[in-house]
Formats: C-alpha cells, sequence, structure tokens
C-alpha cells in the first residue's frame, strides 16, 4: 500500500453526499497471528459514509463489526488497506497519524459511543462531558462548562448533573456517554452496540436520541446485532465473517 | 472549578484511601527514616562537640599523690596554660537515707563552685553551687539510684561511719570522664566537707586547659610534659595522666560511625520503599488502563495522560512529606536526645535541621518520581484497543484469547511437579494449587515485592547474628573477668588471711588476691605515650583466659614483665613479643619485657597484666592485697548478686574497711549496655524495614486480589465458600512470604559479615569472629509468615465479601 505523502490532505471540492464521502474505507484488512494459519477478523472491506447518513452496521456476533470501528475510529491498526476521514474540508488518512495526533484529531472529529458506556467512574456526570472539551482545549473552562450543561439538558439528565456515574441508570448512562461524545461537536458520531446491554423500552429511547441527531443533520455510523432496527438506518451494511455481505445503499442502486 | 481532568487526579487521590495511605506511607517510611537519622546525625555532629567545648574541656588531667594550692598557682603560671584547678576524687559507698542499696561513688571535692572554670557543671535541677556538708549530684546518679533534690545520702566512710549529705543540686558534667563508660557516677562536694568525711582537705587531680592550640595532638602533648614534669618537680607523685583536644568529644567519632552504619539502613529502606512505590504505581496504571484508554478516546495525548499521573505521585509525595518531614525532625532530635542522654552531653536546643529537610524533600520527592515515572510512562504509552481490551468492545476477536502463549518456565515445573505426584496419587487440593501458580503469574510485581521482603528479613536476620557476635565477642572479654564477686578493700589486707575468712563461707570455690598499678608507656623523648593499668593476679592464677594474638601468657618467675593489650599498636605499632618497652612506674623508668598481646575492648588508656608476685613486691605489698577475686560454686547471676551481699555484710561486721564488692559481669555490664543501645537501634531499622516489606506484600495482595476478581467471580460461581477463598489468598501470602525468608536466610550470610566488620570496626576498632544464631532464622520465620498471613488477611477479607453480583459489575 502506498503512504501518501502528506497526513493532511485539503479537499478542492466541499464534500456532499452525492459526490464527497465524508469517511472512505478501502479495501481494509485486519489478520491475527495465531499458532496456525493467520486469523482474518476483516477481509477487504470498501465503503464510503456521506455526510447525514444514519448508518447501520449489522452483523452476528464475531462478525467483526467492532473490529471494523475500532479500524474507523483509529483505536486499532490495520493490516492493510486505508481509512480515510474528510471533515472540515480536511481529508486524513487516520492510520497515518501517531497515538498522539490521533487522539486530539479523534476527540474533535469523531464521538465514540460504546455499549459500556465508558464513563470515568469518579467523575461527575458534567465532568464527564467536560472531559473532551478540557483536553482536546477547544473551550474556556467556563464554556465548557455551559456546553456540558446544554448536552445534559439535551440528554434530558441536566438535573443529575453533579452525579456520579454509578447512581444513575443504564440508559442514563448510555445518554450521557452519547453527550459527551457530542462535546467537542464533532461532525462523526460512532457507536459500538449503544442499545446492547439496555433493556428494550430504554433501548429504544436512546435510539431516538440517535434518530434526533441524525435529523440535526449528523453524520452516525451504529454498530448492532439486531437486524429488527434496520428499518430505521438510512442504511445498512451487513458484515458476516469479516467481509461485506451486503449494502443497502448498492442493492437500491 | 477544577478542570475534568484535575478533578479526576483528586478523585483518584481520595478515592481509594487504602491504596493513597499504602503509597504515602510507603513514601513516609523511607523520608522518616533518612530524615531522622540525617538531622541525628547533624545535630549529634554539632552538639556534641560544642557542648563539650562550651564545658570547658580539661586539656590535661593529672591523677596524683596530694598537693594544694601552691601546684595549681604554680601550673598557673607556666606558659601556655590556660587555667588549672585542683579537685579531689575519692570513691564511697552511699546509698539514699533509709534505703538498703549501696551504691559506689566517685566524690568530687572542689573548692570554689562560683570560680569554675574547667569541666563545667550545667544545672538540670536545683543548684549546682553545693555548701559545705551538700552534695550536688551528677545526672548518671539517677541511672541505679532514684535520688531526688531534698533527699539525703549517706556515705559510708573508711572507718565504717556514716555521714549525711543533703542533696541540693543535680547537675549535668559532660566533660570529667567523658566517654569512660566504666567510671563511677559523680557526686560534688565543697573541698571544706573533707574533714567531715575524714579526708584531708587536699587535691588529687589537676584539670589545667591550655591557651593556645588546643586542638593540636602535639602541642598537647608536649604541654602534658611540661605539665607533668613540673608537677613531679613540686615533689607530687603522677599515677595517671591524659590530654584531649577542647573541640572533640572523646566518643565522637564512634558516634558518628554508628549513626553512619544507621544512615546506611535508612538508605536501604528508602530503597526498598521505592520498589515499593514502584510496583504500587505500576498496580495502579494497570487499574487504570481502561480509565487511559477512555482519556485517549475523547482525545487526551500522551504528554496530558503522563503530566496527570505524575502529579498523582507529585499529590502522594506532598502528603507524604506533609507527615515525614514533621515526625523526622521530631524523631532525629528524639534519637540525639537519647543519644547525648547515653553520652552524657547537652544538646543545644530543638531546631528544623535545614540539611534534613532539604535531604527528606528531595528523596521525598525525587524517589517517587523516579520509581513511579517508568510504569507511568508505560501506562500513557498504551493504545486505546489495548486499554479497553478487557471490555466487551473487543470480545469478538480479542487477540489475546487468539494468541497461543508458550508456557513460562516456572508454569512447565509447576505442571510436571503436579502431574508427578499425581501419577503417584498424591494430589494437591485444588485451591493449595492455585495459590501456589497464582504466587507466579504477575512476575514483575512478585520480583519487587521479593525483593522487599528479602532485603527486609536479610536485614533482621543479620541484626541478629551482629547481636550474638558482639556478646560472644563480650563473653570472650569476659574471661579476663572470670571471677563471680570482686572484693574492694580501702586498705591492703594479707591475702592468706582473706583467703581463709572467705574459703570458710559456703558457696565459694577460689579466691585470689589480686596486685594493681598504673604506669605510663614512654617514648624515647621522655614524652608520655599511653597510660597503662596493670592487673596483677597470681602467676598460677585460673581467674584469667586471655585471648593472646602474640607471645604468651605469664609465668611464674617473670619480673619486669607485660602482657600488653592490642591498644599498645596505636602507639607501637610495630611491638613484637619479646621487645622491652619503657615505662614509668612508682616514679621509676624502667624497661620492661612484652612478653605477650592479647585482644580486648578498647577503652581509654591500655590494659595490662603483670605477676601479682613482682608486682606486689615493688608495691611493698608482699602478701597483701587491696583487691581479691572470688569464684563461686555456681555462677550464674542471682547467686553472685546475693552472694555479694554475703561477703559484704561478713567483711563489714568483722570490721573490715570493704571499699566495694562488685559482682562479675559488672565491668563489662556498662559495655553490654552501650551495645545494647546500638543493637537497639539496629533492631528498630530492621523492624522499620519489616514493615516495608509487609506494607510491600500487603500491596501486592490486594493487587493480585483485584485483578482477580473475575476469577473469583467464576470460584464462587462453582460453589467457592468464603473460607475457599480467603484460605487461596493467605496462602499465595504465605508461599511469598516462605520464598522470601528462603532468600532472605541465604542472603543474611554477606549481610552479617558486612555488618558485623562495620560495626565491629566502629566499636572495637578491629574486625572480629562472626558467630550465627539460629534465633534470627526463626523469630523472622515466624514474623514473616505471620506478617504474610496478616498482611494477605484484609485483601482476602476484600476477596471473600465479592458477590457474583459485584464481580460482573467490575467489568
Amino acid at each position: 500500500m502506498a503512504r501518501k505523502s502528506t497526513l493532511i490532505q485539503k479537499d478542492k471540492h466541499p464534500s456532499t453526499q452525492s459526490s464527497e464521502p465524508l469517511i472512505n474505507v478501502s479495501d481494509v484488512v485486519k489478520s491475527f497471528k495465531t499458532a496456525g494459519e493467520d486469523f482474518f477478523a476483516l477481509n477487504g472491506i470498501t465503503f464510503n459514509v456521506y455526510p447525514g447518513e444514519f448508518l447501520g452496521i449489522i452483523g452476528k456476533s464475531g462478525a467483526g463489526k467492532t473490529t471494523l470501528v475500532n479500524m474507523i475510529t483509529g483505536v486499532d491498526h490495520l493490516t492493510s488497506g486505508q481509512v480515510s476521514v474528510n471533515t472540515n474540508n480536511r481529508k486524513v488518512s487516520i492510520h497515518h497519524f501517531n497515538e498522539d495526533q490521533l487522539a486530539l484529531w479523534r476527540g474533535q472529529n469523531m464521538g465514540v459511543v460504546y455499549q459500556s458506556f465508558q464513563l470515568l467512574p469518579m467523575l461527575s456526570l458534567l465532568e464527564n462531558i467536560m472531559l473532551p472539551m478540557d483536553l482536546c482545549g477547544n473551550y474556556s473552562p467556563s464554556q465548557s462548562r455551559e456546553k456540558a450543561y446544554e448536552l445534559l439538558r439535551m440528554v434530558e439528565l441536566e438535573d443529575h448533573a453533579k452525579k456520579l456515574p454509578k447512581f444513575i441508570s443504564g440508559g442514563q448512562q448510555q445518554r450521557v456517554s452519547i453527550a459527551r461524545a457530542l462535546a467537542n461537536d464533532p461532525p462523526i458520531i460512532i457507536a459500538d452496540e449503544p442499545t446492547g446491554s439496555l433493556d428494550s423500552i430504554t433501548a429504544d429511547h436512546v435510539f431516538g436520541v440517535f434518530e434526533t441527531l441524525k435529523n440535526q443533520g449528523r453524520t452516525i455510523l451504529m454498530v448492532t446485532h439486531d437486524k429488527s432496527l434496520s428499518p430505521r438506518f438510512t442504511r445498512t451494511l451487513v458484515i458476516q465473517d469479516g467481509e461485506l455481505a451486503h449494502d443497502s445503499q448498492t442493492e437500491a442502486m | 472549578m477544577m478542570r475534568p481532568r484535575w478533578r479526576k487526579v483528586f478523585h483518584d487521590l481520595i478515592n481509594n484511601l487504602s491504596r493513597t495511605l499504602l503509597v504515602v506511607f510507603s513514601i513516609a517510611v523511607g523520608v522518616f527514616s533518612i530524615g531522622v537519622i540525617v538531622g541525628a546525625y547533624v545535630i549529634i555532629s554539632n552538639d556534641m562537640s560544642q557542648s563539650y567545648s562550651s564545658n570547658h574541656p580539661a586539656n590535661v588531667e593529672l591523677r596524683t599523690g596530694p598537693f594544694d594550692d601552691s601546684l595549681v598557682s604554680t601550673i598557673q603560671n607556666v606558659r601556655g596554660v590556660n587555667d588549672a584547678e585542683g579537685r579531689t576524687v575519692l570513691s564511697l559507698r552511699a546509698r539514699i537515707k533509709g534505703t538498703e542499696n549501696w551504691q559506689t561513688l566517685n566524690i568530687i571535692a572542689i573548692e570554689d563552685y562560683s570560680d569554675i572554670n574547667i569541666n563545667l557543671l550545667n544545672i538540670d535541677e536545683g543548684t549546682n553551687q553545693p555548701n559545705n556538708k551538700e552534695a550536688v549530684i551528677e545526672r548518671k546518679v539517677l541511672q541505679d539510684m532514684q535520688v531526688k533534690v531534698g533527699q539525703t545520702l549517706e556515705l559510708q566512710l573508711e572507718n565504717g561511719t556514716i555521714k549525711e549529705l543533703p542533696v541540693v543540686g543535680i547537675v549535668q558534667d559532660a566533660s570529667t570522664a567523658a566517654g569512660d563508660f566504666i567510671a563511677n557516677p559523680f557526686v560534688y562536694i565543697t573541698v571544706n566537707t573533707l574533714p567531715y568525711l575524714n579526708e584531708e582537705p587536699l587535691f588529687n587531680r589537676l584539670y589545667v586547659t591550655l591557651a593556645e592550640n588546643e586542638n593540636d595532638n602535639t602541642h598537647l602533648q608536649t604541654m602534658l610534659t611540661v605539665i607533668r614534669d613540673k608537677t613531679e618537680q613540686s615533689g607530687v607523685s603522677v599515677f595517671h595522666s591524659r590530654f584531649a583536644k577542647t573541640n572533640e568529644h572523646p566518643m565522637a567519632s564512634t558516634v558518628q560511625a554508628i549513626l553512619g552504619i544507621l544512615l546506611a539502613l535508612g538508605i536501604l529502606i528508602l530503597f526498598l520503599s521505592s520498589s515499593l512505590i514502584a510496583n504500587t504505581l505500576n498496580a495502579l496504571l494497570n487499574q487504570h488502563l481502561r480509565y487511559i484508554g477512555i482519556m485517549k478516546l475523547v482525545g487526551a495525548s500522551r504528554n496530558q495522560v503522563l503530566q496527570m499521573y505524575m502529579v498523582l505521585i507529585l499529590s502522594f509525595c506532598l502528603i507524604a512529606l506533609g507527615i515525614a518531614v514533621p515526625l523526622g525532625g521530631q524523631g532525629a532530635y528524639g534519637l540525639a536526645a537519647f543519644i547525648a542522654d547515653q553520652i552524657n552531653f547537652a544538646l543545644m536546643g530543638y531546631r528544623i535541621v535545614p540539611l534534613a529537610l532539604i535531604v527528606q524533600i528531595v528523596v521525598g520527592l525525587a524517589v517517587p518520581l523516579m520509581a513511579g515515572f517508568i510504569p507511568v510512562l508505560n501506562g500513557s504509552k498504551i493504545s486505546v484497543v489495548r486499554a479497553l481490551s478487557d471490555n466487551q468492545m473487543l470480545e469478538e476477536n480479542k487477540p489475546e484469547q487468539v494468541e497461543i502463549k508458550k508456557e513460562t518456565f516456572v508454569e512447565k515445573i509447576s505442571l510436571r511437579f503436579t502431574k508427578l505426584l499425581s501419577k503417584r496419587n498424591i494430589h494437591i487440593p485444588r485451591p493449595l494449587l492455585i495459590s501456589f501458580r497464582n504466587t507466579f503469574r504477575r512476575k514483575g510485581r512478585l520480583i519487587l515485592t521479593l525483593f522487599t521482603l528479602t532485603m527486609a528479613g536479610a536485614i533482621f536476620i543479620a541484626v541478629f547474628n551482629v547481636r550474638v557476635t558482639l556478646f560472644d565477642y563480650l563473653d570472650g572479654i569476659a574471661d579476663y573477668f572470670m571471677a563471680d564477686v570482686t572484693l574492694d578493700f580501702d586498705q591492703p589486707y594479707r591475702v592468706k588471711d582473706i583467703t581463709n575468712r572467705v574459703m570458710a563461707i559456703p558457696g565459694v570455690a577460689d579466691i585470689e588476691g589480686w596486685a594493681y598499678a598504673s604506669a605510663e608507656a614512654i617514648n624515647l623523648d621522655e614524652s608520655l605515650a599511653e597510660n597503662i593499668t596493670i592487673l596483677a593476679p597470681p602467676s598460677d592464677s585460673t581467674m584469667v583466659t586471655p585471648n593472646l594474638i602474640a607471645g604468651r601468657w605469664l609465668i611464674p618467675g617473670d619480673e619486669k614483665a607485660l602482657a600488653l593489650s592490642e591498644q599498645i599498636y596505636e602507639d607501637f605499632p610495630d611491638l613484637q613479643p619479646g621487645d622491652k618497652i619503657r615505662i614509668k612506674i612508682y616514679g621509676k623508668k624502667e624497661e620492661w619485657t612484652v612478653v605477650g598481646i592479647f585482644k580486648f575492648v578498647p577503652q581509654e588508656g591500655t590494659f595490662a597484666y603483670g605477676t601479682y608476685e613482682y608486682i606486689s613486691k615493688i608495691t611493698h605489698q608482699n602478701n597483701r592485697s587491696f583487691s581479691y577475686r572470688i569464684m563461686l560454686e555456681n555462677h550464674d547471676k542471682k547467686n553472685q548478686k546475693a552472694m555479694g551481699v554475703v561477703i559484704d555484710d561478713y567483711f563489714q561486721n568483722a570490721g573490715y574497711n570493704v571499699d566495694q564488692v562488685r559482682t562479675g559481669d559488672s565491668t563489662l555490664k556498662s559495655a553490654s549496655e552501650s551495645l545494647d543501645i546500638l543493637i537497639t537501634f539496629l533492631l528498630i531499622m530492621a523492624i522499620l524495614t519489616a514493615i516495608v516489606g509487609s506494607m510491600g506484600l500487603t500491596g501486592t495482595m490486594g493487587m493480585n486480589v483485584l485483578e482477580r476478581t473475575r476469577e473469583i467471580g467464576v470460584m464462587r460461581s462453582i460453589g467457592a465458600v468464603d473460607r475457599a477463598i480467603m484460605q487461596t489468598v493467605i496462602i499465595e501470602g504465605m508461599a511469598i512470604g516462605g520464598i522470601s525468608w528462603l532468600m532472605g536466610a541465604i542472603l543474611s550470610v554477606p549481610i552479617t559479615y558486612l555488618l558485623s566488620d562495620i560495626v565491629s570496626l566502629a566499636v572495637f576498632e578491629s574486625p572480629i569472629q562472626v558467630i550465627f544464631t539460629t534465633t534470627g532464622f526463626l523469630i523472622w520465620f515466624l514474623v514473616v509468615l505471620i506478617l504474610s498471613a496478616l498482611a494477605s488477611l484484609f485483601p482476602a477479607r476484600n476477596a471473600a465479601s465479592l458477590t457474583i453480583r459485584e464481580v460482573l459489575a467490575y467489568e
């Protein structure tokens, strides 16, 4: 795979859903060494994500969904292929970043939500949301506080702002986790099984939050094993044995 | 408002109090030890000499025949002399009025207390200026006699009459007999009181201070010769003379050497505590990997993470300093005060020692930051995927699950051993097997824990060995003092008479009359080389077993022959058995033959043995003696004491002038007391290392339990009861303790040799034969097992209290 000469490229044309993809996943391979043959968790996956899409990545347990999310968020390394992201008129090949560059870039451009919420237990809800703003330095302390309250209001948890995560329910924690993902106002939200550990009513409520965000124009990429959610996405990809088995957009075309 | 990242640091500090306390105390123990020792070292180095010199110690001291003021005036007029004073020293038995216990005290008579310029007396209580027929006591008297100001002392005179002196003050005399542990405690009276005690108002000690160069050995030596000659020219016999510098306490080098040893141990404790800090921080970072992952996920750079955790360590440091610095300051002064009390000098008052403060701050900040830097750096470098890999995020394709790992060496041995046993139908219970296998799972942590515990054990065991070594050496010295009871009279009595009387007392096995003489070894230029104290047992004495290092012991017929202690080498390093040595004895300068050189504890002057037959002849005490050594049939201390009283009463009632009756070990009592102090300090340091070691083990077991929360949950779900879970953890802790004991026992051997050499060189000025004792090994074995069990108990209780629900919640 040829390396690009620069990590960040200025896009000559502003991205649009029809022309410029926001995320370009190109021939991504991820394999693990084993005692016998190499194990391919992802085997040549290629697709684009366009601005404003609410993309569902669906697959059974072990299909490679989370590995794919790790490749897109840059938390794990590729074996081969490329993931480039075009945000704020800048196109970057994220796997060419070092860890620090990637952390900062991710903090500013990508909000990540996990099934297990991943909130820091020692910080209050408000502080958890302020943390990305503090680390990325985009806001002053008073601005970040104001913004954190605003986000808590959005997820209807303003009254619980000073509580520690362990004192609220799972569904509420997940809403805080979504609010945190939005802290630096990133254009992309990536969620890995965000409703996986919630009961159906709470899961529906949380899913509703994502739909609201989609309606506000955010690009959302969500991993789920629940096929029944397919109709609620604007587009779905089905991953099977590390390969892209189905893309609803291609089928529609 | 505090920023979230610093809020997290703050929460990390206070949310896990037991961990914070563990790290803080690990740092504090090291900082405290160093602070105490450096502080005490500085205080003592400074105050010992300053307090000593501020008391105007005599530069020259002569023990003489009786003299009066005219000799004092003569010496005062000698060029180079600053001042001279005459005093009287006599030895009398005393007791508190109304009590029975007699104590031999040295009575010092001074002419005018308002005009003392040499060997000043500092007031502890009451006055330092007794009037006629009053007494002021030196504080050392209080060690054996609980006398108070206002009480009355009864003094027994040579003729048996008892005179009373009210005690009007307690003083500290830091100069007279400084460093002489064997000297009797002092009581001060006026010269005008002497007739009341049936003594002539004449002096027998001359104390002189010099006008210049009072810290120059050559000048001191020259002036000593001049003053001694002047004294003798005045017709006054000189029995003993010595010189001393003004600015150096006689015990300074010994005390500093001992503090040096303590400093080395303090540094070791610091070193051990730093490994404990590294271990704890490693575990902390391990526990925090997920948080690091989350922070990196939401935008934290490596430097930000590094900063946060370094600030956390810095906070641990500051708390530890807040505890250890004030305690260290108090401890330093306490240690200095204890040593000052033992050596008998005054401290210049409580103060903060800037050097100790700086050392504590530097050490308290630098050591934890350095110890923690590598774990923090490694933790901050972790990738997000690794940091979050224990979570469901990667459970589909976790690399760790796919990769096949090879068995480690320890695992191979463990598995083969288990197979071997099971083939022979020996089945180790599974929980026990889990304990043993768990022990070796975290190798880095195990190594650090073992290192700390092993060092602690090795030092602990070594201290016991050194103790036995030192006391064995003292026992060897006791062979020179084999008599069970020493009976001293104020006048010589016929040996035959005393022998018959003593042998008639039931329980006495043998008696010998010994002679005693003082002499001076003289250099070729006629200057004094060394004072020699000659003890003269009969040539066929059975009460001395010398440890000869050269030549032979005395034999019947030896005349003008001496066996000298090895201390003579300081002045005559090339001396060989058979060589002649010039001595001045009873005013005559003679050449005597050195027949042998024996091992002995260093003390002021040189110890020597001559034959009773010859020494009694030259002292005109043929067949008579002042001093008798008595051997009993039963040598135990209780019997010695009881028989001492019987013999004392017998001779008192028979009208003999008994000076004192001492039990066999009393001569060595002071020496062994000072060794006990040293051993106590060494043991304190050993206990501190043991505390650091057990804290390390507690931390390790706590971390092990925390990391195995899920396994404990699994064990619970398949039927493990509280007891089984606790047993698993405690046995693991005890296994670590057991391994550390074995390693510590091995390591204690070289440490024993090293510590013995350092201590014996400091105390006895020569290396001594090392003796090993099983006591230290056994005590440490029990201690380490108990410590291990206790250290594991708390984590084990935590483990046992975990429910399956909590285990699931852990994830």
